[in-house]
């Protein structure tokens, strides 16, 4: 299903923020006219430790070339282990993929703060490249 | 540095053209020569006839700007010369002005802004209100760093032989912050409690304020901050440097020089060792200087911030070879071993008792070894300072008279003007022409003086006029005790023999690192330089222990550069901005009557209280805007800020050039009959739209000369426009429409308010822009079809608008208003052409940049490859500005294309 691109340049990537945290940062980049990959689409969700790993494996089957995860680090006023608890849920969903056939390596899972703009756009970056070295 | 396209300035104009071809793929170098681009557009409240939020159209476009993967933004810089090349590519000259922060750790917080002592007019706010010397330009500022306004070094520390940033502490002391003030002096020198009493102060000679009314007592302000500072703190606050360097350094002499260079080296972590050969340290500024002047506990808790660093002091040590100490462990020595010897007159009866030389007799009495001079009758040599402390002195110790002699007239004496004053006043007689010729005695005592009188002949070498004898005229003067005071040598004999020396007992050394003939050795103060000043010495010794420092890290020294400041500010430019200071008076150290200072060894002036201090600061006028007290430096948390940073020259290798130098706004001081800069209430456009800008300096609109809120308020259109008394007939295009909008926007920021337009005519062409006109008539602001002659100002502050009714009847009438905004014109940017070779960049009659075929090929010039783009080319609105820039972009994008195909 990773080899479908649908014509668009550049690898499709999910990218599941957080409502208070992560997602102003990503929005940040765009009211900034910052660039990055146009096959990048968000879902903010209330807490990245609620994300499902079965929702990352029915992702890449959908057709997406990888899914990103844009934890909040230590900035969560209510969760102060988000890391280590997002961590695991990347662990299972990583498990679940190779399970399933599918390379590990397209669930990444980095700490995006409320202004993390650039650090963003950098990881985009750098998840573009790994993908298409994937998908080739 | 290889672009395809310069687009110079960052305007709308300049952005446009620059996303344009960006997007087009194109590489593009904006250069824009504020610190952030917008332009002018940025700074506006809302933009006609959509009434748009100005910020909000142009903060995107900034954004994209900045973030676009093609365009290079390289803001607070100038391109200085375009050259066309043969291959049709543009060889580019570009000065980037350095804000003196680094701008990759620079994150826009602000906390500089707060930190900063010194105030200045806010550019970006029409300077209708101040704004500190660190800066952020404005909030939307792109990119957002920050900026610290320096117009040069500002005189005072500029004239201060040590580099004592004067500015800085006196900034510091202004804002109430004394111990940073402190802190400061101390970065340059060490001995602040001494300088406070008896430096003579180069900075004050050179205080711009010295052009107003009186220069700042400078010196008081840092006697209020030592004395505040000991007394709080008996004992220095820190102790050595933790990381040690492992060398060590001998420094021979304890003056002002030895103390300054072994306590600048000690900050490096090297080990000192002074070494002293009277039995305490302090040098002249305890065995010359007399206590009341510089009172013992001062200069004991001086030495005390050298000593903390953990340099040991050994006194009573005659250093007789300096090679031996470099042999005997030392890494490096620096010799300040004075000028401590007096020259003799070289007359008969020197020997006597009775005739002793001024170092001694000094150095005597302030070790406490004279106790009394009662009844006794003294006579002091000489015209120098080293003649009148010795006689101040006498006369304190008990002398029944105390006689100056002087070989020319008071107004030749070489000593400070006010210290002859002051001995004057206590009771010091002042012998002028007279000539010792010898000293008489008897059984080997002095019993007195033989004199000649002397009259002034023809100037000498040194332009002073010559003494010269009066046939017969001698005299004998009765004296106990003669002090030859003619001169000082530096005692440096000892090392004639290892040192170059030049004849006069000085020793040689390199002007710039301070080092002798011999390697690893340098030396400073007066043994260099002769009898000098304090502050002079302590400069010595801080240079002295930059070159020692790099020569113990094996650098090579000649390329190190010492204390690298800024040029000094030109004082007649800061008189006559400041040209509306109020006149306050100096305030000046208050000295004891001269009956009560004789009566004993006491300090006889009084330092400044608190009040006098900060008032006195007060009167500073900021001349280098910033004042290097490093306040800003300390209080970012990114440690972004570098005062040593500097402008930087860049070539660069270009395609094509797009010119979008946007406008300047008409002065309306140039129109005289109208007011403007005489009369508080009379403003133009720009800062009306400042007032009413979303960024805006007030909370409400206020006129400047109360704050009241206006209530009927006149326009005067065309003001610099249409007018050939001021050689610019041309219509600006924008006021008419710029007026309409600001207009609607008061009436509804001040619904109450009364708002009348004085047209020739109203110039609404464009699209929506009649509506936009009928809008404004709706909305009850009033029409006056006639020229406004005069205004004139009234008793409230309102003003008097003489103006023509042509629609109403005719003839001259007169209207008072509260407030009148002056609709400003646009006027051509003279910088444009400048930037190439002269001539070469064809411009309009009206110096606006030319446009060949205006009508068919806008955008072109007449130069192939150098395009323009916006109000270079001709007073357009901003939906045209756009236009213009498409079409400047377009013509670039087909010249480039046409380049590449032609190989």
């Amino acid at each position: 299903m990773s080899e479908e691109h649908s014509g668009r340049s550049g690898p499709r990537i999910l990218v599941f923020s957080t409502n208070s945290i992560s997602d102003p940062g990503i929005d940040l980049a765009g009211s900034a006219h910052m660039h990055y990959q146009p096959g990048v689409v968000t879902i903010p969700v209330p807490c990245s430790s609620g994300i499902r790993p079965t929702w990352v494996l029915h992702a890449i089957e959908a057709g997406f070339d990888g899914v990103f995860i844009a934890a909040d680090g230590t900035d969560c006023a209510l969760v102060p282990d988000c890391t280590k608890r997002t961590g695991k849920i990347v662990d299972a969903a990583q498990k679940l993929l190779k399970e399933h056939g599918h390379d590990p390596r397209r669930l990444k899972m980095a700490a995006i703060c409320s202004v993390c703009a650039e650090s963003f756009v950098s990881h985009m970056e750098k998840l573009s490249t790994d993908l298409e070295r994937l998908n080739s | 540095m290889n672009y395809d396209v310069l687009v110079v300035g960052g305007g709308i104009a300049g952005m446009e053209s620059a996303l344009n071809l960006g997007d087009m793929g194109y590489k593009v170098l904006l250069v824009e020569k504020e610190p952030s681009i917008g332009g002018k557009m940025i700074l506006l409240s809302k933009v006609f006839p959509t009434l748009d939020c100005a910020s909000c159209i142009s903060t995107p476009k900034m954004a994209g700007t900045s973030h676009h993967p093609n365009i290079t933004m390289m803001v607070h810089s100038e391109p200085e010369s375009i050259v066309p090349r043969e291959d049709g590519r543009f060889q580019v000259r570009v000065r980037n002005h350095t804000n003196y922060v680094n701008p990759s750790a620079c994150t826009g917080c602000g906390e500089c802004t707060l930190a900063c002592t010194v105030a200045s007019p806010d550019q970006y706010n029409a300077d209708l209100v101040l704004k500190r010397a660190a800066h952020i330009p404005f909030p939307q500022a792109v990119p957002k760093k920050a900026v610290i306004e320096r117009a040069g070094t500002s005189p005072c520390s500029f004239a201060c032989p040590a580099g004592v940033k004067a500015h800085g502490y006196i900034a510091l002391v202004r804002a109430g912050r004394y111990d940073e003030a402190f802190a400061l002096h101390l970065e340059d020198a060490p001995l602040v409690g001494s300088l406070s009493r008896a430096c003579y102060a180069p900075c004050e000679g050179n205080c711009t304020r010295g052009g107003l009314e009186a220069p700042l007592s400078i010196r008081g302000v840092k006697r209020f901050l030592a004395d505040n500072y000991y007394a709080a703190h008996p004992e220095p606050e820190y102790g050595p440097v933790e990381k040690r360097s492992g060398k060590k350094i001998a420094v021979v002499g304890s003056g002002p020089a030895g103390l300054s260079a072994a306590y600048f080296l000690a900050k490096e972590g090297h080990d000192v060792t002074i070494l002293e050969a009277a039995p305490a340290p302090g040098g002249m500024l305890r065995y010359g200087i007399p206590a009341y002047r510089l009172p013992r506990e001062v200069l004991d808790r001086d030495i005390k911030n050298v000593t903390a660093l953990g340099v040991t002091i050994q006194v009573n040590q005659r250093v007789k070879s300096v090679k031996t100490l470099l042999q005997g462990g030392f890494d490096s020595v620096f010799l300040s071993v004075g000028t401590r010897e007096s020259q003799k007159l070289r007359v008969p009866g020197e020997d006597l008792e009775g005739v002793i030389g001024c170092m001694e007799f000094l150095s005597a009495a302030n070790a406490g070894q004279i106790a009394s001079l009662k009844d006794k009758s003294v006579i002091v040599i000489g015209g120098g300072n080293s003649a009148i402390d010795p006689a101040r002195l006498a006369l304190r110790l008990g002398a029944a008279k105390v006689t100056i002699l002087y070989r020319r007239t008071r107004s030749e004496m070489p000593a400070h003007d006010w210290e002859v004053q002051a001995a004057l006043e206590e009771g010091v007689h002042l012998a002028e022409l007279r000539s010792p010729l010898q000293f008489r005695g008897e059984s080997g005592r002095l019993q007195g003086l033989e004199a000649q009188q002397m009259r002034l002949g023809e100037p000498d070498a040194s332009g002073r006029r010559k003494p010269v004898p009066v046939d017969g005229a001698i005299e004998t003067i009765p004296a106990d005790l003669a002090i030859v005071s003619i001169g000082l040598k530096p005692s440096t004999a000892g090392f004639a023999a290892e040192l170059a020396c030049q004849k006069n007992g000085r020793l040689e050394v390199n002007d710039q690192t301070l080092e002798t003939s011999v390697s690893g050795i340098f030396a400073g103060g007066d043994a260099v330089t002769g009898p000098s000043m304090i502050v002079q010495a302590i400069g010595q010794g801080h240079r002295a222990a930059f070159y020692i420092n790099h020569y113990l890290q094996g650098n090579d020294l000649a390329s190190q550069v010492f204390n690298d400041r800024l040029p000094a500010v030109n004082k007649e430019e800061v008189l006559i901005r400041e040209q509306g200071a109020t006149l306050r008076p100096r305030a000046s150290l208050h000295e004891m009557a001269p009956a009560e200072r004789v009566r004993g060894i006491v300090e006889v002036e009084q330092g400044f209280t608190e009040e006098q201090a900060r008032a006195e600061a007060s009167r500073c006028l900021d001349c280098g805007v910033c004042s290097e007290c490093s306040a800003c430096v300390r209080a970012c948390p990114s440690s972004a800020i570098d005062l040593s940073l500097r402008d930087r020259e860049i070539e660069v290798d270009v395609g094509a050039v797009v010119m979008a130098s946007g406008f300047k706004l008409f002065n309306a001081r140039a129109k005289k009959s109208l007011g403007y800069g005489r009369f508080p209430n009379v403003i133009d456009a720009m800062q009306m739209d400042r007032i009413i800008a979303p960024t805006r300096p007030y909370n409400s609109v206020l006129r400047p000369s109360d704050g009241k809120v206006p209530d009927n308020i006149a326009y005067v259109l065309c003001t610099g426009s249409r007018d050939c008394t001021l050689d610019n007939r041309l219509c600006s295009r924008v006021c008419c429409m710029y007026s309409l909008k600001q207009a609607q926007l008061i009436m509804g920021a001040v619904p109450l308010a009364d708002i009348t337009i004085y047209f020739i005519d109203i110039r609404a062409f464009g699209k929506g822009y009649e509506e936009f006109y009928q809008q404004a008539r709706d909305m009850g602001v009033s029409f006056v079809k006639g020229k406004v002659a005069q205004i004139d100002q009234e008793e409230n502050g309102n003003l008097s608008l003489t103006y023509e009714d042509i629609e109403g009847g005719g003839g001259r009438r007169k209207a008072s208003h509260d407030l009148v905004v002056l609709s400003v014109g646009l006027l051509a940017n003279p910088v444009s052409a400048g930037l190439f070779a002269s001539g070469q960049l064809g411009l309009d009659p009206f110096s606006y940049v030319r446009e060949p075929e205006e009508d068919l090929e806008p955008g072109r010039t007449n130069i192939p490859g150098v395009f323009v783009a916006g109000t270079a080319a001709g007073i357009r609105d901003i939906p045209d500005t756009i236009l213009h820039s498409g079409a400047a972009a377009a013509q670039t994008a087909a010249y480039l294309q046409s380049m590449r195909s032609r190989v």
